[in-house]
């Protein structure tokens, strides 16, 4: 009887921490363990009591999170819901790339990062209270990748007004960007669509999807849930058409009836939403035409993740480092202008920038991703092509705090002797300090200008006084600059550069985002890579080989008949 | 490894950059709010009072702030913009002042089908300080033929878009009593209001000459409280007053900047 009772215990309590564990649905219930993790891995950021207040958290741009809101923005689910523990647990382990949340999937075991997910979650009452869990988004509709739909989802970036913040061709420059803030009041750049490696959420196209869908709570981006689709229970013939009809100057009688009876169809499928936001129960027919809403909608939405998703390279490139070096290219004759064609046949090195976090000013938030980088030169000349996404266009801007003049530039780096053999020692690349650097320094308030400068230190740099040898032309289009520099291969002036076709050149840049407070030392930069000016292919390789195969068969040939003689005569002998 | 010393090095740079401690101007607490009553009862209000009043600022009235309008121009900047965060009008009297009755537990019934709209209309939200009814629709107009984003801060938010074909957007009523909280559009950064979501019908926006009046209030005591964008609350200090059946009790303010 006893031992009976025991086993009854057993099942019941087996029951309920089977229950507790369905309805904390993955993470388990929160432990001493997980304060532990967090206090010794989160904290420092987020704040011992999960405010985003942590004691690094000053200099961090996007702040961190603030757990006690409840408002996260990479989410499975639909807007205004929490997320899964899922979608925090993988948060953890993969990181948010592009800001300053560290990927944990080696630094702390699978069990730590449930532990931490189960944390984090006492810091907002709303998972306690949540009756049912939170409603995820349907990706059972998706749309594959083609053509067609990319077309189609373009349209749709303009149509949606996704162009406002995130630019005519994505590039994050849209002209609401730089005024846009998240719900604590810091600014929050919009995503540069066409570098899907910074994209906090990941970059598939299922991402991208629940992105846009689920809205980033928190931040300026906004949810485009079924209701916020112009024409929404319009067929996408019908909706085309109404708003065809709304951008006409005058209609006729007949046209102000059928624009009435769309919008007529609109408003009720509108009201409909939000009967079932607010939780009341829907007629079979109004079920009916809520979900062919939403199938138009999602349509619609998979369309547009296939836009955003084809305005990103495959992957991010690769940087310009190993014997991925730098190579200008030898054309003869003129060497091609800035528009010229001949760009597009080579393939730019990607030389990635970082912030510039030794010396003080420093940079924690860069917004420069790269700089692209192309060359050609000739017998006498060499030219670049640098281009590199900024979402403002900053010419004239004063400090608040310091009252220095804020604007975009670039710096391209190399030393002024070049070291002799491979372990010779460079120049400091903080701008030079024992060994002087030679610098071309390019401002967006002068864009016909280049400054030739030498430095011996980030802070110790002089205006050459023998200026003129550069010419340039820089201009600026849809967030992204594109600057041409040409300069001789050889100059008088000693403390320039001296090139010389096929020798390694160490190169580095710098850059300037002065709408992200980008001026002196803080800014963005690379260390030391390399630049070549390609050897020529030699003619001469099409002259000596030729010549000596030549050679040897007329040697052959000589020396066969050479033989044959003696032969001939020895018989006649 | 990579992601190991990714995580390490963050933490290293944690340690690294103690700054001073860092205070955001988070959505909740610092913020000054409005109080609620514990619990509201609807009754009938037979006799009631009235409390009506004039809310003056007091101090030297900043220059009125034009607002740079950076887009939609032909929509946007048909007209000169001015900062709302303080109206003073003529006879220093200061418009868009929530007054309001703290610790009302009984009265007239809320309106849940109060018909309460904001404008967006040549990218400026009307009125600049609006009462939302717990329960009730916001109906938000959309009067221009260009898009705006409904951005609404706080424990509910709302994050929508408005395309240009949706003229009225209703939004979800919000369950419980909050605010005032921030109204936004991001497309248009200047575009700025408040929304109160209240429990009870004593609440009250001044108007353009400061006036407020709160009617068919029972007969007793009550905290009188107010809140104004920029001259904050009386919350903690709020003045009493004692309402008697069919009277009508006045009561002015006299606000400074916080």
């Amino acid at each position: 009887m006893r031992i009976r009772t025991v086993a009854l215990l057993f099942t019941l309590f087996g029951m309920l921490a089977a229950l507790s564990l369905i309805y904390a649905q993955n993470a388990p219930e929160a432990s001493e363990k997980g304060k532990q993790v967090y206090e010794n891995s989160c904290a420092h950021c987020h704040g011992i009591e999960g405010r985003g207040d942590g004691s690094a958290a000053e200099n961090l741009l996007p702040k961190p999170r603030d757990f006690t809101r409840g408002l996260y923005k990479i989410r499975s689910t639909e807007t205004g819901q929490l997320p899964t523990d899922q979608d925090l647990f993988d948060i953890i382990t993969e990181g948010m790339p592009g800001s300053s949340m560290p990927p944990w999937e080696t630094a702390l075991s699978a069990n730590d990062r449930w532990e931490v997910v189960a944390y984090i979650k006492t810091f907002y009452d709303g998972f306690k209270e949540a009756e049912t869990p939170p409603k995820q988004i349907n990706l059972s509709g998706k749309v594959s990748y083609s053509e067609q739909s990319v077309e189609t989802g373009k349209a749709l970036y303009i149509e949606l007004g996704c162009v406002e913040c995130h630019g005519d061709v994505g590039r994050g420059d849209g002209t609401s960007a730089p005024d846009l803030t998240d719900e604590w009041g810091f600014q929050s750049w919009p995503a540069n669509l066409t570098q899907s490696w910074n994209f906090r959420g990941g970059s598939d196209t299922e991402d991208i999807f629940k992105r846009f869908i689920g809205g980033l709570a928190g931040s300026a981006m906004p949810a485009f849930e079924g209701d916020s689709f112009p024409g929404f229970g319009l067929t996408a013939e019908e909706s085309s058409r109404m708003i065809e009809l709304d951008n006409k100057d005058e209609m006729t009688e007949a046209e102000e009836d059928e624009s009435a009876q769309l919008y007529e169809k609109y408003d009720a499928a509108v009201d409909i939403a939000l009967n079932l936001a607010e939780g009341t129960e829907l007629s079979a027919d109004e079920q009916k035409i809520y979900d062919d809403a939403m199938r138009v909608v999602y349509e619609k939405s998979w369309h547009l993740a296939n836009y955003v998703k084809s305005l990103s390279p495959e992957k991010r490139p690769e940087s310009a480092i190993g014997n991925n070096v730098l190579r200008s290219q030898y054309v003869g004759g003129e060497l091609p202008p800035m528009d010229d064609a001949a760009w597009e046949i080579l393939e730019a090195s990607y030389f990635p920038l970082v912030g510039q976090v030794v010396i003080e000013p420093r940079q924690f938030n860069p917004t420069i991703d790269a700089v692209n980088v192309k060359s050609f030169y000739n017998d006498t000349e060499v030219a670049f092509l640098f281009t590199w996404d900024d979402r403002t266009h900053t010419t004239d801007e004063t400090d608040e705090e310091t009252g220095k003049t804020l604007e975009d530039a670039l710096a391209v780096q190399f030393p002024v002797k070049v070291p002799q053999g491979p372990t010779a020692p460079k120049p400091y690349f903080l701008w030079g300090g024992r060994l002087p650097v030679y610098l071309w320094h390019w401002k967006a308030s002068a864009p016909e200008q280049v400054t030739e400068l030498t430095a011996k230190g980030i802070n110790n740099a002089e205006v050459q006084e023998a200026q003129g040898a550069l010419k340039s032309q820089g201009t600026y289009t849809d967030g992204q600059y594109k600057l041409w520099v040409k300069r001789a291969l050889k100059t008088d002036d000693k403390k320039d550069l001296q090139l010389e076709s096929g020798v390694f050149v160490p190169i580095a840049f710098s850059a300037w985002d002065g709408a992200n407070g980008d001026v002196d030392t803080k800014r963005v930069m690379t260390s030391w890579y390399t630049f070549v000016l390609e050897p020529v292919p030699s003619s001469k390789r099409f002259i000596y080989p030729p010549l000596i195969a030549l050679l040897s068969v007329g040697f052959l040939f000589g020396l066969r008949a050479f033989v044959l003689r003696r032969n001939s005569e020895e018989t006649n002998n | 490894m990579k992601s190991y010393l990714l995580a390490s090095l963050t933490v290293l740079l944690a340690c690294c950059f103690v700054g001073t401690t860092f205070a955001a101007d988070s959505g909740s607490g610092e913020k000054e709010m409005l109080v609620f009553p514990e619990a509201y009862k609807p009754m009938k209000v037979n006799n009631g009072g009235t409390i009506s009043g004039v809310v003056k600022f007091e101090g030297d009235v900043p220059e009125k702030k034009a607002l740079e309008i950076t887009k939609d121009k032909q929509v946007c900047g048909a007209d000169e913009k001015f900062d709302e965060s303080l109206v003073v009008g003529e006879g220093n009297a200061l418009k868009n002042t929530i007054v309001y009755l703290i610790d009302i537990s009984a009265g007239k019934e809320l309106d849940k089908k109060a018909k309460t709209e904001i404008d967006q209309k040549g990218c400026k939200f009307t009125p600049h300080v609006q009462i939302v009814p717990v329960g009730a629709r916001l109906t938000m107009l959309n009067s221009d033929k260009i898009m705006h984003n409904v951005h609404i801060f706080g424990n509910n938010p709302v994050n929508k878009p408005q395309p240009k074909t949706r003229r009225k957007m209703a939004l979800k009523a919000v369950k419980e009593a909050e605010g005032p909280v921030s109204v936004k559009c991001d497309i248009h950064g200047w575009m700025s209001a408040w929304i109160a979501y209240v429990p009870h019908p004593y609440f009250a926006v001044t108007n353009e000459k400061g006036e407020f009046t709160l009617e068919d209030v029972p007969a007793g005591e009550y905290k009188l409280g107010y809140w104004h964008e920029a001259c904050g609350t009386n919350s903690k200090t709020p003045v009493t007053v004692t309402v008697e059946a069919g009277g009508t009790v006045t009561q002015d303010f006299t606000l400074k900047l916080k």
